[in-house]
């Protein structure tokens, strides 16, 4: 019953579903409503207003920088999230277990991250890797890219130098409660961007009005820089929250079966 | 007749495939007992309105949107916008998934399972 | 003073994200910071709803683009109003919460305090974006910082905040999928603009479409009756500190995103408006009776508001439905006028909660004796409940009882009164266990004297405010009904 019912609801939606289809636009035209009426503003006044020959980048950062504030806001809040949910654990006597856990065998051997090379991994390709970051964080608004994407590759860096080696202490190293504070702080950049100005006299995130001596549409790409080092900021730290919340929880959760 | 409906499939049969795969992952919410598979699920649901979205932004014969000197017309880029709002949405979907294994984890630690049966029998201990 | 609505984000937002670098030099710095930009948030946005009402809507837009390119801020009086009821509850739940730090190091406590403030904001947000995809990111902070909020209060905690969390993806899914919809016969974002093309062109289906799926997004979000299955269970477990915030402000901002939808958007010119409107009118009525006889059989007090709860978001969602301007002002003082009974109930169970340790109905006995202004303020707010004269709770009925004559609704007058009877069995019962039932043998969790024992001052300000709203709100009506009114005329039936 419970698996029959919902199935009967789900194949009535989707005939339903099939027959109203018609409204929406087909695929590909150029002429339906969502490829015409605000987008092309957006296609022909991207490069002239906002100094960004990439059009993604220009929508997030420039157009619809307030929505992107908030989804760094909302990154910021799955690493502090994530490290609050699995801050307390119970104590053994205060858990339930329905079955008998097996006993653990001992491993034989060692574990696979024990037989990367250390002397490739650590001069060579994390460099190459924070390089590329780096390289995709200040091109973001020319080709593709942008903070995402360079915040996921720097947390990498970071991962990759504890999976390596942990029993060594990293150059820098970030324990939860940093880490989540410099999410915080590298959301707050971006906000503070914005919050530039309004000090300029404009609005908030209105890049023309930042107070810095240049041209306007070099404001344009200083703004979008900051911000985009704001989100890397960001999403580093979130990525290493989210990996020191789960670290702890390694040598603890020894009951699984 | 079958014209017709090559025509409506050709223009418009990429609108069903991913409502069949969003209620494919509403069934499987429902129907699972597993919490694992349920957030599994829901993230399927996720997906399939990131591609139900990033249909409207396709144009034919239209190129990546990132400006050329030698392209000016709007119609032959495609539009940036679904894929903009979209690059949200995915981070959304990855931050609601963290949260969730993460209570998975809290949930496998205190009940011992994560099966349905076993957490609504293990929430009669607690008041 | 331009930029007065997104200083009214920025304060919470700032302060959030500060507050865990701020904890590292202090345990506690954070938690302050964060209790000042509330209460600057406050103060701002009741200076901008004297604004609104001397100089018309505010429409603020990010960025300094044109209108449906960049995103908006639109504050009427309605949402102005709003947007002061979430900061007050925000502010005093903030105060309420100081009581229940004391274990916990300094990254617990500074995050609490970050989820508290990001949740202020994100309803803050969805109360004035005029946009409909800055719409879905501040639900998702909503939602994200109400899974760990109720997350934090323990064993049940996290089943609740689990399932609540399927089931809000669930709801945040299908209202991108409604978006979507309108995205793709509109191919505009902004509220406004979206409502101009929906009435140029032919788009009933399309529009039919998109109003069920955003109508059980919303329906989920705001515990409405069909989907309410989330609700009792997060609001009973959820964090003591968080809980008056979560039960009191959380399910009424998707209701009035969904009076926006209805009323902004879609308009009565849409064909098929009174089918919707005959939907959400049964579904509420249904809510209505079944959220009160389900409370009526609890035992622990947070169940029986959590279940009451249903019952009574059904009279704001009752009140979109029978779209007067009367009943939609009646709804809209519901809101506010339930925000703060559900809030001080709230407040005034923790005070209790926070000297005995138990919510169980069945340890209250006589408790009027210890604590006589707790017992005192509990039976203001549930006699407010239940609607009698010189509370809000009865006013906000009586409008919407007006409103449903206006229109000749003579069933929905009759479920309300039906309803309201059902709600004073279970607040009598309440009532009664404080009042007359036999002394128990309770246990004090905090060393207290002998005689009359009330809760820490940190507890009793949030309640006392709130049943002063109550009072000052009963007593006012006519004046808060005035100021909805300005910016319903434009869009009631």
């Amino acid at each position: 019953m419970r698996k029959v019912l919902p199935l009967i609801l789900i194949v009535i939606c989707l005939g339903a579903s099939f027959v109203t289809l018609d409204f929406l636009p087909e695929i590909g035209d150029p002429s339906s409503k969502p490829n015409t009426h605000t987008t092309d503003y957006y296609i022909e006044h991207a490069t002239t207003e906002t100094n960004a020959a990439n059009m993604v980048t220009a929508v997030i950062v420039d157009y619809r920088a307030f929505d992107t504030m908030y989804e760094t806001t909302v990154m910021f809040i799955a690493g502090v999230a994530v490290v609050l949910i699995l801050a307390s654990h119970p104590e053994r006597k205060n858990r339930i277990r329905f079955r008998k856990v097996r006993k653990k065998e001992s491993r034989d051997g060692k574990p696979v991250y024990r037989t990367i090379n250390k002397e490739v991994v650590i001069p060579l390709i994390e460099p190459m890797i924070m390089l590329y970051a780096i390289y995709v964080l200040f091109h973001g608004e020319i080709s593709l890219g942008g903070g995402f994407q360079a915040g996921a590759l720097l947390g990498m860096t970071y991962i990759l130098d504890v999976m390596v080696i942990p029993e060594r202490d990293s150059l820098i190293r970030l324990p939860k409660d940093k880490s989540t504070a410099l999410g915080g702080i590298g959301t707050f950049i971006y906000v503070l961007t914005g919050i530039l100005c309004m000090a300029g006299g404009g609005v908030f995130l209105e890049y023309e009005k930042l107070p810095i001596p240049m041209h306007a549409l070099e404001k344009h790409s200083t703004g979008m820089l900051l911000v985009e080092v704001g989100v890397a900021i960001c999403v580093m730290a979130t990525i290493i929250t989210i990996l020191n919340g789960i670290m702890e929880r390694v040598h603890f959760d020894d009951d699984t079966d | 007749m079958m014209t017709q409906i090559e025509t409506i499939l050709a223009g418009k049969g990429i609108y069903f495939l991913t409502l069949l795969l969003l209620t494919l992952g509403l069934y499987g919410i429902i129907v699972s007992r597993n919490y694992m598979k349920k957030l599994i699920c829901m993230n399927i649901m996720q997906v399939a309105v990131i591609f139900f979205f990033l249909c409207f932004a396709q144009k034919n014969s239209g190129t990546i949107p990132v400006a050329m000197k030698h392209i000016v017309h709007a119609v032959e880029y495609i539009n940036p916008l679904p894929h903009g709002l979209m690059l949200t949405a995915i981070v959304v979907s990855l931050g609601t998934t963290g949260v969730g294994l993460a209570l998975l984890t809290r949930i496998k630690e205190k009940y011992g399972s994560i099966e349905e049966k076993d957490i609504i029998e293990g929430e009669k201990q607690f008041r | 003073m331009k930029n007065l609505p997104a200083y009214i984000v920025l304060l919470p937002l700032c302060s959030a994200l500060l507050s865990l670098a701020l904890s590292k030099i202090h345990k506690h710095l954070g938690r302050d910071v964060v209790f000042g930009a509330l209460v600057g948030s406050l103060v701002l946005s009741v200076v901008q709803l004297v604004r609104v009402i001397q100089n018309g809507p505010i429409h603020y837009i990010f960025g300094g683009y044109k209108i449906p390119y960049g995103i908006e801020f639109s504050v009427d009086t309605i949402n102005a109003v709003i947007v002061i009821m979430v900061c007050m509850l925000g502010v005093l739940s903030c105060m309420f919460a100081f009581n229940f730090d004391k274990n916990g190091d300094a990254l617990q406590v500074g995050g609490a305090y970050t989820m508290h403030a990001l949740l202020v904001l994100g309803m803050v947000g969805m109360t004035m974006t005029g946009d409909v995809f800055n719409l879905y990111v501040f639900l998702e902070i909503t939602s994200l910082t109400a899974y760990c909020l109720i997350a934090m209060g323990g064993s049940r905690g996290i089943v609740s905040a689990f399932r609540y969390l399927l089931v809000g993806t669930v709801a945040a899914t299908f209202y991108l999928l409604g978006v979507g919809i309108l995205y793709s016969v509109t191919g505009t974002l902004n509220m406004s603009d979206m409502a101009a093309c929906l009435k140029q062109g032919n788009n009933d289906s399309a529009m039919l479409m998109a109003m069920m799926f955003l109508i059980s997004a919303f329906g989920i979000k705001m515990a409405l009756f069909p989907f309410h299955g989330w609700q009792p269970s997060a609001y009973t477990h959820a964090h003591t500190g968080a809980r008056p915030l979560i039960a009191g402000a959380m399910g009424k901002i998707p209701a009035y995103a969904m009076f926006r939808y209805l009323y902004c958007i879609y308009g009565k010119d849409f064909k098929y408006f009174r089918y919707v409107l005959l939907i959400i009118g049964v579904i509420s009525v249904c809510g209505m009776i079944y959220g009160s006889v389900r409370a009526m059989a609890q035992k622990d007090i947070r169940k029986v508001l959590a279940y009451s709860s249903v019952a009574q978001i059904g009279y704001i969602s009752l009140g979109f439905a029978i779209g007067s301007p009367l009943a939609l002002a009646g709804a809209f003082l519901h809101m506010l006028g339930h925000a703060f009974m559900k809030g001080g109930l709230f407040f005034a169970a923790g005070a209790i909660s926070w000297k005995y340790g138990t919510f169980d109905l069945n340890d209250f006995g006589r408790i009027y004796k210890r604590m006589p202004f707790t017992a005192g303020l509990l039976t203001v707010g549930a006699l407010s409940m239940i609607g009698i004269p010189p509370t809000v709770g009865f006013f906000s009925k009586w409008y919407l009882a007006c409103g449903a004559a206006q229109t000749h609704e003579y069933v929905y007058i009759f479920v309300l009164v039906l309803s309201s009877l059902l709600n004073a069995v279970y607040f009598f019962k309440v009532i009664e266990k404080v009042f007359v039932q036999a002394d128990k043998n309770r246990k004090p969790l905090h060393p207290e004297g002998k005689g009359v024992t009330e809760a820490p001052i940190t507890i009793m300000i949030p309640v006392v405010t709130c049943i002063l709203m109550i009072l000052l709100l009963g007593v006012f009506n006519v004046k808060v009904i005035d100021i909805l009114l300005i910016s319903l005329k434009g869009v009631a039936l």
